[in-house]
């Protein structure tokens, strides 16, 4: 395993270093793939300046924005369609409707209603998300085991109580499926927005740099791009385990 | 999916409704006319464009870019995932290299691609193709991991020789997987081709819709949002009618497994 993972970095370290070789001898032109050593010297200032965190926090408080507004209202939503079967038949050809749009052409809708602001990345994320979100909570209560309901209905366990204590934790690990499904969506979204119709955010700064051929800068933020959405997968998994630790402890038992 | 096969009146019965609320609260409030026009006037706008007006262009511009840039994915993405599948000294290889190019945003690769192909129809394709190729590449080499050894060394002890062994063993062993993979690539290559239209660009829905927004033509806008759309579901459902034909052999030797 261990070896495994060598030789892939070692291969990794070898074009990197090709790279940087060929971008010095001219071998591609400099101008547009430069060195990769001056990148890495572009983004190391560029950090530590604060100027490469300042937009990626812009980025992400708009994107963070409309993801959890999306969970806040499409979670509840989906567990509503998947417990009533008459809501479930009047909200499903409106949504069936909506959902082939791709979330970009949505961007000029939202520019028409709120200008360049924050609110128009919100609601780009806000729609986009709502899909994956809604649709897997759905799926994961309709596919509920009957007997926890009945169980809780034996007990005499009010609707309200019912659905925190039964239904949720239950339902869990396929809301939980959503909520990652839409986070690379959210980051994609996020981007996009801020390339067509932004002044600030890293998806302007990456546009930007390019546009004033400031091609190190420009590549120094693809790089820190790639690092916050690998950071942010992890973040989540890390989130998931926690939460979700009782799903698998109970899993492990029933095996 | 299903829930559209039958007739399902409620949801339709809210549909018209929302419809109906859409167009008479628009007539009502004139201000909002100008972000919201009622969708007959959105209709009507449709319709003056499928007859006369350049959507139609645009519409065409995008198919051909979209197609382009799909069936090289498609072929990229599917070979390479075979080799990578296959040899899994490549796999090892590029398995570290993969793991740091996914996370980052796909679209965050159009800058770049401007700059190397400047603002034409090679710089759309090259965009789509990065991010299409994607999930094929990842589902086919999953599929080809995930196929039964004993189909190899049966083949093997035919004395197949490799490239049979690929055509004939592998590629149709993995097929299922490979299909999943187009289906994601499908929606994502639409994503992108309009996404890049928008950012850089002079033709296309993509560029016709923002084009209009930024025109305050909003009900020519509205009516290139629902042509994408209904290019979208097209797409999707002509994927679909591909699939069941293509697939039927395996449905019929699973029916026949399970019997």
């Amino acid at each position: 395993m261990r070896r495994r993972k060598f030789h892939g970095f070692l291969f990794l370290a070898g074009l990197m270093v090709i790279w940087e070789i060929v971008s010095q001898i001219e071998l591609i032109n400099p101008l547009i793939v430069p060195p990769l050593s001056k990148i890495l010297k572009n983004f190391t200032e560029m950090v530590l300046s604060g100027q490469i965190p300042r937009q990626i926090l812009l980025s992400m408080k708009r994107a963070a924005a409309g993801y959890f507004l999306a969970a806040a209202v499409f979670i509840p939503l989906g567990i509503l369609m998947g417990l009533s079967q008459r809501f479930y038949r009047m909200l499903i050809v409106t949504i069936e409707m909506l959902r082939p749009v791709p979330p970009p052409v949505v961007i000029p809708v939202a520019m028409l209603f709120f200008g360049l602001e924050d609110e128009m990345k919100i609601f780009v994320i806000f729609f986009a998300c709502a899909w994956p979100i809604l649709l897997n909570t759905f799926d994961g209560v309709r596919n509920l085991d009957w007997v926890l309901l009945n169980t809780a209905k034996t007990f005499g366990l009010s609707r309200a109580r019912t659905i925190w204590q039964i239904i949720l934790p239950a339902a869990s690990p396929q809301i939980m499926t959503g909520l990652r499904v839409s986070l690379p969506i959210m980051l994609i979204l996020v981007v996009i927005s801020e390339m067509v119709g932004s002044t600030d955010g890293i998806g302007y700064f990456i546009l930007d740099s390019q546009r004033r051929f400031k091609v190190a800068q420009m590549y120094a933020g693809m790089l820190s791009l790639a690092l916050l959405g690998y950071l942010l997968n992890q973040l989540f998994n890390l989130l998931h385990r926690r939460l979700l630790s009782w799903h698998w402890g109970m899993m492990r038992r029933v095996e | 999916m299903n829930a559209l096969k039958r007739f399902n009146g409620s949801g339709w019965l809210s549909f018209g409704l929302l419809l109906l609320l859409w167009e008479f609260g628009s007539r009502a409030a004139p201000k909002l006319q100008l972000y919201l026009p009622p969708p007959s006037q959105v209709l009507a706008a449709l319709g003056r464009s499928a007859v006369s007006g350049p959507m139609v262009a645009h519409l065409s511009v995008t198919v051909g870019r979209f197609l382009d840039g799909y069936f090289l994915s498609a072929m990229i993405g599917v070979t390479l995932g075979i080799v990578l599948g296959y040899f899994r000294f490549l796999h090892n290889l590029f398995e570290t290299l993969i793991e740091f190019l996914r996370p980052m945003p796909s679209v965050a690769i159009i800058p770049v691609a401007i700059l190397m192909l400047g603002i034409g129809d090679s710089m759309i394709v090259a965009v789509t193709v990065y991010a299409t190729v994607w999930p094929i590449l990842i589902n086919t080499i999953d599929g080809v991991r995930h196929i039964d050894d004993v189909l190899i060394q049966t083949g093997r002890t035919f004395r197949l020789p490799q490239w049979k062994i690929l055509w004939r063993v592998i590629l149709p062993a993995a097929s299922p997987y490979i299909v999943t993979g187009l289906r994601i690539g499908l929606s994502i290559a639409l994503i992108l081709v309009t996404t890049a239209e928008m950012v850089a660009g002079s033709k296309g829905l993509g560029f016709f819709i923002l084009d209009e927004e930024r025109s305050m033509n909003s009900g020519n806008m509205y009516a290139g949002i629902f042509l994408v759309a209904v290019l979208g579901y097209t797409l999707n459902r002509l994927f679909l009618l591909v699939e069941a034909k293509a697939m039927k052999w395996r449905h019929g030797m699973m029916a026949r497994q399970t019997a």
